[in-house]
């Protein structure tokens, strides 16, 4: 390491510890952190003011649902991995899902109870079909479960205030479920309805409202599997065989 | 902790009853508004229980490593602009205040530690205090910064490292 190089990289300990680095200047920052152990020292040094930051912030109370939907969540992929452990299990995974739903469902609201209903059902049903093809394995599967949230693109000149998120379960090929924010309710003869886009297709997944408060969530049944995106669009009740307007919401997948 | 890394919903349960209210309040001072805050809440706890087993306690407590990856979960959100019609709007002071009620022993102590750590920001040069609340509160990188303040970036560094190297000084002897 040459004294020039340590000079130039040391100059980065606080922009490092804030975050303010580029990926690139991070990474070779991160890179130069593994020899150094003048700028380790620093950086230890350093770390506890960062660490103090957010303590500064006044409290604020995070919104109920915000718990519900992520212990859903939670609790459809823990069951679903505590499925896979065993291919024998199979009707005792069904119990832990029925389990895992009857808890995700106490005090939830009616549209999120029927997308975590959604998501479990459905995830017993591929699973079962899984077990019944599973060649390899059978004992403990230490992998943590894998739910994924990735966020919208959202087209701000029509839904301005909207947001959202695609929550995927840890098997891509048992669906999703797509959670919104911010979008106006529609007249009565209109709902929102999913799409999934797969290799130039656009098959229909559900189709679901908002109340007042603009929140919304529903299904993507199919599997994502090669899909390349989920949407959104409004469209006629009951349901469109294709979309009408571009999409609204959208996750590239 | 041990029985979250083991995959019992019902620890991971309490472990956001323990730190969701901090998580989430960061995630708002950071975004500046409650739909985008959980959004991001939803988004690093979710990722958190995936990467539950890479937690090493020896590193740091729990809620610095919670509070570390909700703050990059924001600053993705920042980066992504997200954001950034309503930090105008915030900018503008229309910002939406939704302040916890100070209603417990807990809630009260932590509303005391925010205001002697910000009392120990605030201490700091005003140049300083603000290159360090661009970058971690307002997700900016160096160069942003510098074109923001219309300063170089060697400065912004230097003044991103003097102002942690006083507030570490300063908030050792708080603590002391």
């Amino acid at each position: 390491m040459s004294v020039e190089r340590h000079h130039v990289q040391e100059e980065n300990v606080g922009a490092y510890l804030l975050s303010a680095l580029t990926e690139i200047e991070q990474r070779t920052f991160e890179q130069h952190l593994d020899d150094c152990p003048v700028c380790q020292d620093e950086v230890d040094r350093l770390r506890p003011a960062v660490h103090a930051l957010p303590r500064s912030v006044d409290p604020v109370d995070p919104p109920a649902r915000l718990k519900t939907s992520l212990m859903a969540a939670v609790k459809a992929g823990a069951t679903e991995a505590a499925g896979e452990a065993s291919r024998h299990g199979m009707a005792r995974r069904v119990r832990e899902r029925i389990a895992g739903l009857n808890d995700a469902l106490m005090g939830m609201r009616p549209g999120v109870a029927w997308v975590a209903a959604s998501i479990v059902l459905l995830t017993g049903v591929l699973a079962g079909a899984t077990g019944l093809y599973a060649i390899s394995g059978g004992g403990t599967d230490d992998a943590p479960p894998q739910v994924e949230a990735v966020s919208a693109k959202v087209d701000k000149t029509r839904v301005p205030n909207a947001s959202g998120s695609l929550v995927v379960p840890a098997d891509a090929r048992n669906g999703a479920v797509m959670r919104v924010h911010g979008l106006p309710t529609l007249e009565n003869d209109s709902v929102y309805q999913v799409w999934l886009e797969r290799r130039g297709e656009v098959i229909s997944q559900s189709t679901f409202t908002v109340g007042e408060d603009g929140e919304g969530a529903a299904a993507v049944t199919d599997s994502l599997e090669s899909a390349d995106a989920v949407m959104i669009t409004r469209e006629r009740a009951p349901e469109a065989k294709a979309p009408t307007e571009d999409s609204i919401v959208r996750v590239a997948l | 902790m041990h029985l979250v890394q083991e995959g019992d919903p019902r620890a991971f349960e309490l472990l956001y009853d323990r730190h969701g209210g901090p998580a989430f309040s960061l995630a708002y001072r950071m975004v500046g508004n409650r739909v985008t805050a959980e959004d991001v809440s939803q988004e690093a706890f979710l990722s958190i229980w995936r990467s539950r087993a890479r937690y090493q306690a020896d590193r740091g407590s729990v809620r610095t490593w919670v509070l570390g990856i909700v703050h990059h979960r924001a600053i993705d959100a920042l980066r992504r602009n997200l954001v950034h019609e309503k930090r105008r709007s915030s900018a503008e002071g229309i910002e939406e205040r939704f302040e916890a009620k100070e209603t417990t022993p807990g809630e009260a102590a932590r509303r005391e530690e925010a205001r002697s750590v910000r009392t120990a920001l605030e201490d700091l040069p005003d140049e300083q205090t603000r290159v360090i609340e661009l970058a971690y509160f307002g997700g900016f990188s160096h160069s942003q910064i510098a074109d923001m303040l219309e300063m170089p970036i060697g400065t912004v560094k230097g003044r991103m490292r003097l102002g942690l190297d006083k507030l570490r000084r300063t908030l050792a002897g708080v603590a002391a």
